[in-house]
């Protein structure tokens, strides 16, 4: 007999949906080589971003039919892999360059908040939800990613080394990509390092949780995650642990996640953005926040690709 | 308990020794697991007599476990499997006696952290189902020897006893080849510090086993001329000091198998038959065996009573 | 009535369950339950504490690209994802279940992988699937490269054993050996409940269930009603090899050895259909006639106690020789 507790924390588990623009769009990624260029490095990045935003913004009136889409935008600041300078400091200095561009940053994000966010660690999460899209022969035998730490578009390159003295080697045979047409562009990612006793995802991962989220597909026990707080009264405090994940900026009612999103990035970014499709070709994302984007999309008459990873596009520009 | 056989050198009868441990456990009621370890020549199926069973394992033997090629290496049950006319006849009271041999073709490999992995989880499963897991390692300083010190170093198989028998025939260079392979640079000692393994505890967990060692009381020796019989003692005594010296006096010394053609030439399990009907081996050695099996588990032999 | 075949509905569903003893020297408590089996961090593990200590897991997904076992030789390449979930009875039993169901048909050719990424637990046939071929060979087991839920089931046990919270407390109070049980459900003729077509001891350590139900029964509540036989199965196979040979004569310290963790760990566990799911429950009745689980179960739990009594009663008595030195005298004396 089936115990009534045992149903009531089972046999319906509740994925509360999220409010969901049409577009996320992103302004930028600013690291610490950016900050230490100066200013004149953030007023170029946003002079050169402007067109393309213009453009992005074409597209998704004429995918909306003609009417005035719900664009949110959002900026990235690295506070993960190097700490610099402090929101106090930055922040100010990030909008005025935005604004003389003409631009309105919406939403402002952490990098460290895809590690973990308000105690919720959403790249473990993310990293428990990765299934390796099998090569051909695959029986269950793979060591899992969960114990290597790299993701693969594909089948590697078999160790080079004779696994046995008796036996001879094959010589060197190629990796193989596993939806290649013909021929393989293959990628190996490298999700994380442990060094003693500690992980630190890389920068592509955190950049898929960072898509990922961007595509409303993150819960933690079925609730949202990585969700806006208002902006404070006063200055922009002194350390970064101090601002809030996902700071609302403006008083926009666009919501921060989206149906779909789009980059304007430096074309440095091109091999991590890669990397990025790699991971969310492979994420098995909650299957009840994938069924409530695909129903209201599909509402709105814009429905979202099945694919997770087609739902993310960019523009790369290059830097003179 | 883990058991693990070493040797610094072929031919000290450590495969046929450590079989024949592994038989009379069985003997004594214990559930025994006897894996062959012994990657450069696999020889357990001749030991335990099992030809048949193995003729159909060509692939999923230990290495095609440890590389990763199956998931689960294949057991052989001995007393049902077996083709010796006596061990066919399982004793009342005897527990299982399981063998996981190595595959036909298979060699010496590399570890990698994957083997260490699964060799890991090897060991746990079979400590957990067996009271004994009697592993048989290569000759020398061996990727086996390297990996089964790495993997007893893990924090999950920390609360597993594991103990180590090292072979040796009773000579000078035997002697010293196994004192070497504890005590040297790069020997088990250092080896197994170096992987995280406490020295001293270490040390606490190895006894020595001199194999092949002419008993001069036994019958064998009585016709010797009275000159040869001092020289033989002498020698012994000398062996005595060496061993001694290189750190595997008798304090460390967990049995002595006599000299006995039948380990020597037939490498198979002694049995009682072979003892008291077809008289093909010494009483001396079985009673050798039996007092072997009885002291890998006699705490005080092992410094913890 | 007369609605088109749907050739993407599932017409075999298969499933290997590995029943083990936790390695762990006390039982986890409820907290630590629900630790080890956090598969996925932002999946909850379901605890539940009535009428006994379960936790399971979230499932776990494992793509594969292979060919399934079939009887007759056919070959059926498959690709998809197989779930795996794992379960902790009273912090001392862990199972791992890895199953899959697949349909008659699927696409020519392989799909993007985010077409199978959508169908957790659902392998698709390259072409064809014949269900009873690949029933039969599921349940006989598969040559080499041919699908093997068993390795995937053992995969998420080597992965539970690898956490923190078993480390250096991994003495276990007893020997025991792991099972396997396999089964396979095929849809029954509509309009008919659940049925066991076939329940078999294989080997030693492997035992095979086929059954057949309704045609929307989700595979995962088969998965529990095969974990429950499996769980009992385990603790009749583990209880007899415990007592083998232990129960005469009288042998004092070595047979009190023997028994004691019988109650200790044991006993208490049987307690069969505790969270099988309603419409299948039955089989557990059928099982019952055909088998007897819970006659035999009864009948050594009895043989225990009143051995354990009459130890108790002798108690007082000088300690006899231990049972192992005395085999081995007594067969040297035979022998001569």
């Amino acid at each position: 007999m089936t115990g009534a507790v045992f149903r009531e924390t089972t046999a319906e588990p509740r994925t509360e949906s999220v409010g969901l623009a049409h577009l996320s769009l992103e302004l930028g990624h600013l690291y610490m080589e950016d900050f230490e260029g100066g200013p004149d490095r953030l007023r170029d990045h946003f002079r050169r971003v402007r067109p393309w935003v213009d453009a992005v913004r074409a597209d998704a009136t004429a995918l909306a039919g003609g009417k005035r889409p719900r664009i949110s935008t959002c900026f990235l600041i690295d506070d993960y892999f190097t700490r610099f300078s402090s929101p106090a400091e930055l922040v100010p200095l990030l909008l005025d360059e935005a604004d003389r561009a003409g631009l309105v940053i919406d939403y402002l994000a952490r990098e460290s908040a895809c590690a973990v966010a308000d105690g919720v660690p959403l790249a473990e999460s993310v990293a428990g939800r990765l299934v390796e899209s099998p090569p051909p022969g695959s029986h269950g035998l793979r060591p899992p990613v969960g114990r290597t730490g790299w993701l693969a578009n594909g089948e590697r390159t078999p160790a080079q080394r004779a696994r046995e003295a008796m036996k001879s080697t094959a010589g060197w045979q190629p990796p193989r990509e596993t939806a290649a047409r013909r021929h393989s562009v293959f990628m190996d990612v490298e999700l994380w390092d442990d060094k003693e006793g500690r992980r630190t995802w890389s920068c592509p991962f955190l950049a898929a949780v960072w898509q990922l989220a961007r595509l409303g597909l993150l819960r933690h026990h079925g609730e949202p995650v990585l969700t806006a707080s208002p902006r404070a009264q006063g200055d922009f405090p002194r350390d970064w642990d101090d601002l809030p994940p996902l700071l609302r900026l403006g008083d926009s009612a666009v919501p921060f996640s989206a149906y779909r999103t789009c980059s304007v990035l430096p074309s440095r970014f091109l091999p991590v953005e890669h990397a990025v499709r790699i991971v969310l070709d492979q994420v098995d994302v909650d299957s009840r926040a994938l069924e409530q984007a695909a129903r209201r999309s599909a509402q709105e008459g814009m429905p979202v690709p099945g694919s997770v990873a087609d739902r993310v596009s960019y523009v790369f520009y290059t830097v003179p | 308990m883990l058991v693990f056989a070493a040797s610094d050198k072929g031919g000290t009868g450590r495969s046929v020794t450590s079989a024949n441990l592994a038989y009379q456990r069985a003997l004594l009621g214990d559930d025994v697991a006897y894996v062959d370890f012994d990657f450069g020549s696999p020889t357990a199926a001749a030991v335990f007599d099992v030809p048949g069973a193995l003729r159909g394992i060509k692939e999923n033997g230990l290495h095609s476990y440890l590389v990763g090629e199956v998931g689960e290496p294949v057991r052989v049950d001995i007393w049902s499997r077996t083709e010796h006319p006596v061990l066919r006849d399982r004793p009342g009271g005897s527990g299982r006696l399981v063998l996981l041999p190595g595959d036909v073709s298979g060699g010496e490999f590399a570890t990698d952290q994957e083997t260490l992995r699964r060799c890991v989880d090897l060991m746990l499963d079979l400590t957990s189902e067996f009271d004994v897991v009697i592993v048989d390692l290569s000759a020398g300083r061996s990727y086996a020897m390297d990996m089964v010190l790495e993997a007893t170093a893990r924090p999950e198989l920390s609360g597993v006893e594991a103990r180590w028998l090292v072979f040796h025939r009773w000579t000078r260079q035997h002697v010293i080849a196994a004192s070497g392979l504890v005590f040297k640079e790069h020997g088990i000692l250092d080896g197994g510090a170096a992987r995280g393994h406490d020295k001293e505890a270490l040390r606490g967990a190895i006894r020595f086993v001199r194999a092949a060692v002419p008993d001069l009381d036994s019958p064998l020796w009585s016709q010797v001329s009275p000159a040869q019989s001092v020289w033989m003692e002498r020698c012994d005594e000398y062996l005595r000091q060496l061993a001694s010296d290189r750190g595997i006096g008798d304090s460390v010394v967990l049995g002595t198998v006599p000299l006995e053609p039948i380990l020597q030439w037939r490498e198979q399990l002694i049995t009682e038959v072979d003892v008291l009907s077809t008289q093909i081996a010494g009483k001396e050695t079985l009673e050798a065996l039996e007092e072997l099996a009885r002291r890998l588990f006699d705490d005080a032999r092992w410094g913890r009573s | 009535m007369d609605a088109p075949v749907d050739t993407t509905r599932p017409v075999i569903a298969c499933g290997e369950v590995r029943t083990w003893l936790l390695p762990s020297f006390r039982p986890l408590a409820a907290q630590e339950a629900a630790r080890l089996l956090l598969l996925r961090a932002d999946e909850r593990v379901l605890v539940s504490e009535r009428p006994n200590l379960y936790a399971l897991s979230p499932d776990t997904l494992t793509g594969v690209d292979c060919r399934l076992p079939t009887s007759n030789g056919a070959r059926v390449r498959v690709v998809g994802t197989v779930a795996a979930r794992a379960s902790l009875t009273e912090g001392r039993v862990v199972q791992a279940t890895a199953y899959f169901r697949a349909p008659a048909t699927g696409p020519a050719a392989r799909q993007p992988w985010g077409h199978y990424l959508v169908r957790p637990g659902v392998l698709e046939p390259l072409g064809k699937l014949p269900e009873q071929a690949v029933a039969q060979g599921v349940l006989a087991g598969g040559r080499p490269g041919e699908l093997d839920l068993g390795l995937i089931a053992d995969g998420l046990l080597t992965r539970l054993r690898q956490h923190p919270l078993l480390h250096k407390n991994t003495r276990v109070p007893f020997k025991s050996r792991r099972t396997s049980l396999r089964w396979v459900a095929l849809p029954a003729p509509d309009g008919q409940g659940p049925s066991i077509e076939r329940f078999t001891l294989a080997e030693d350590d492997l035992r095979t269930v086929r059954l057949r139900v309704p045609r929307d029964t989700e595979p995962s509540a088969v998965a529990g009603l095969c974990e429950d036989f499996a769980l009992h199965d385990w603790l009749l196979t583990t209880v007899v090899r415990m007592i083998d040979g232990k129960l005469v004569p009288v042998e004092g310290q070595a047979a009190l050895k023997a028994l004691r963790p019988a109650v200790e760990h044991l006993l208490h566990l049987w307690m069969p259909r505790a969270r099988v799911d309603r419409t299948l429950a039955p089989l557990w009745d059928v099982l019952e006639q055909e088998s007897g689980f819970t006659r035999q179960w009864r009948t050594l739990s009895q043989r225990i106690r009143d051995q354990l009594a009459l130890l108790q009663t002798i108690g007082s008595l000088p300690e006899a020789p231990l049972h192992r030195d005395g085999a081995a005298e007594s067969r040297l004396g035979t022998a001569s």
